[in-house]
């Protein structure tokens, strides 16, 4: 089932998961992914929103339960959900989606079969900062059947698009001027309720 | 030179002594010497990710320093950024067995064995800096979350030993509780863990006796305070509050 969806994925969605992790790196990060179906396509998925989660014990469950309570009724008015996760592994030569990251998946799946994990490349994000990048940072693992979560675009067929074209020229510029100084998780709301997991000021 | 080496404030009297003896003792001070470059040498070689030379070089460290707490963490970093996490591990309980009041190093572990999902383990560790540390919130939060874990695996496997799920929640609820104490009912976290624990619990023990059902006052008074917390410095978050603790069927 998961083997047939596209996902198509907003540029604010894409920014705002590379800008958290390259806040946090000397740690994994992790945040929920938003979005819906699209309506003329069932078969796509449209990832709208990220929203950053945490910059530290990944394995620890309370926040996250908290989060998609949060996140699920913030958006839920607007016709979104939880479509996903999203992680960064703390170590650069870690290309290998975790069992912690997959835990999470296996959770968002129960409510949306058509869940994706997008696990960041450290060698494509080591060559984006040296401009030389032009694919997407990310690998996209979707679940099939056999509950096992699997790499896609492995055999070349182009399952996760960006929406707009250059969104790496776009990531480049935000992080050229520090953006992601300004990136707030779910984990800093906790300790600080006063700064917004929602980051709605961060693209102005 | 020294500086490198030693990082620590509370070694500037070491350093101090050590300037003396420099001055007095030409042998300590090659000997000195010798050891720093070598150190210095095996630093480089773990940086340059060369692992096996760094490791004979600080196994050879060890040999002559066997309390030398720079080196043995160096051996945890390295097992760590080549992603031995077990090796990491074993290496921390030896090192911890010597030095057992390195409280960072228990974090490391408990953080560690968090990553692997032996929260048991973890939960330890931050049982061991709780004890050492009465006074700070920040352990009692984790252990509480380490605790509450334990539970959500019962969930998960699917065993029904609800007992052992519910003597957990029930003791990350205390050091939540505990947490909220210290911290004057300001840790959102806490607040939140007070909140997340009582459903849980409740939600465990329902059909069960009366009297082993919780109070609900403490919880009650966790929502009224996360409550009065977000209308003041969240208030765009407090709709979304509001209903998640009417769900969970702490507020009315």
């Amino acid at each position: 089932m998961g083997a047939e969806c596209r996902y198509e994925v907003a540029q604010a969605a894409y920014i705002k998961l590379v800008l958290h992790a390259l806040k946090h790196r000397a740690s994994p990060v992790g945040g929920l992914l938003v979005g819906r179906l699209f309506e003329d396509n069932a078969s796509t998925v449209q990832i709208a929103d990220a929203i950053p989660l945490t910059h530290s014990q990944i394995g620890l469950l309370p926040s996250l339960e908290l989060a998609l309570i949060q996140v699920e009724e913030h958006f839920g008015a607007e016709g979104f959900s939880v479509v996903g996760y999203y992680h960064a592994n703390e170590r650069y030569d870690d290309a290998e989606l975790g069992n912690a990251a997959k835990k999470i998946g296996d959770h968002i799946f129960r409510y949306f079969p058509r869940a994706a994990l997008l696990l960041l490349d450290n060698n494509r994000l080591e060559e984006l900062l040296k401009g030389k990048e032009r694919d997407l940072v990310v690998q996209l693992y979707t679940r099939d059947s056999s509950k096992s979560w699997h790499q896609a675009g492995s055999d070349g067929s182009s399952q996760l698009t960006m929406k707009g074209p250059s969104a790496n020229v776009l990531l480049l510029d935000y992080i050229s001027s520090e953006k992601w100084q300004n990136i707030v998780d779910f984990d800093d709301h906790l300790d600080d309720i006063s700064k917004d997991w929602l980051n709605p000021n961060l693209f102005e | 030179m020294h500086r490198i080496v030693l990082k620590d404030k509370s070694n500037l009297l070491v350093t101090n002594f050590m300037s003396i003896l420099l001055k007095f003792s030409p042998n300590f001070k090659r000997a000195l010497q010798q050891r720093m470059e070598t150190q210095l040498e095996a630093m480089l070689l773990e940086a340059k990710g060369a692992w096996a030379d760094a490791e004979k070089a600080y196994a050879c460290l060890l040999e002559d320093n066997p309390l030398d707490q720079v080196v043995h963490k160096r051996k945890v970093a390295m097992a760590k950024a080549q992603g031995n996490l077990s090796a990491a591990v074993d290496f921390l309980n030896k090192y911890l067995e010597i030095f057992m009041a390195d409280h960072d190093a228990w974090r490391e572990l408990a953080e560690i064995y968090v990553s692997l999902q032996m929260y048991k383990q973890a939960a330890f560790c931050y049982e061991e800096l709780i004890l050492s540390q009465l006074t700070v919130p920040l352990y009692h939060l984790a252990y509480a979350e380490a605790s509450g874990l334990l539970l959500t695996s019962a969930h998960i496997l699917k065993v029904l030993y609800t007992m052992g799920g519910l003597e957990n929640l029930q003791a990350a609820k205390k050091y939540y509780a505990a947490t909220i104490n210290l911290t004057g009912g300001k840790n959102a976290r806490a607040l939140y863990g007070v909140c997340l624990c009582s459903v849980a619990i409740n939600q465990l023990i329902k059909g069960r006796n009366k009297e082993e059902k919780e109070s609900s006052e403490l919880q009650s008074l966790a929502a009224e305070a996360l409550l009065k917390d977000y209308k003041h410095k969240s208030p765009g978050k407090l709709p979304v509050l509001t209903t998640m603790l009417k769900n969970m069927k702490l507020i009315s």
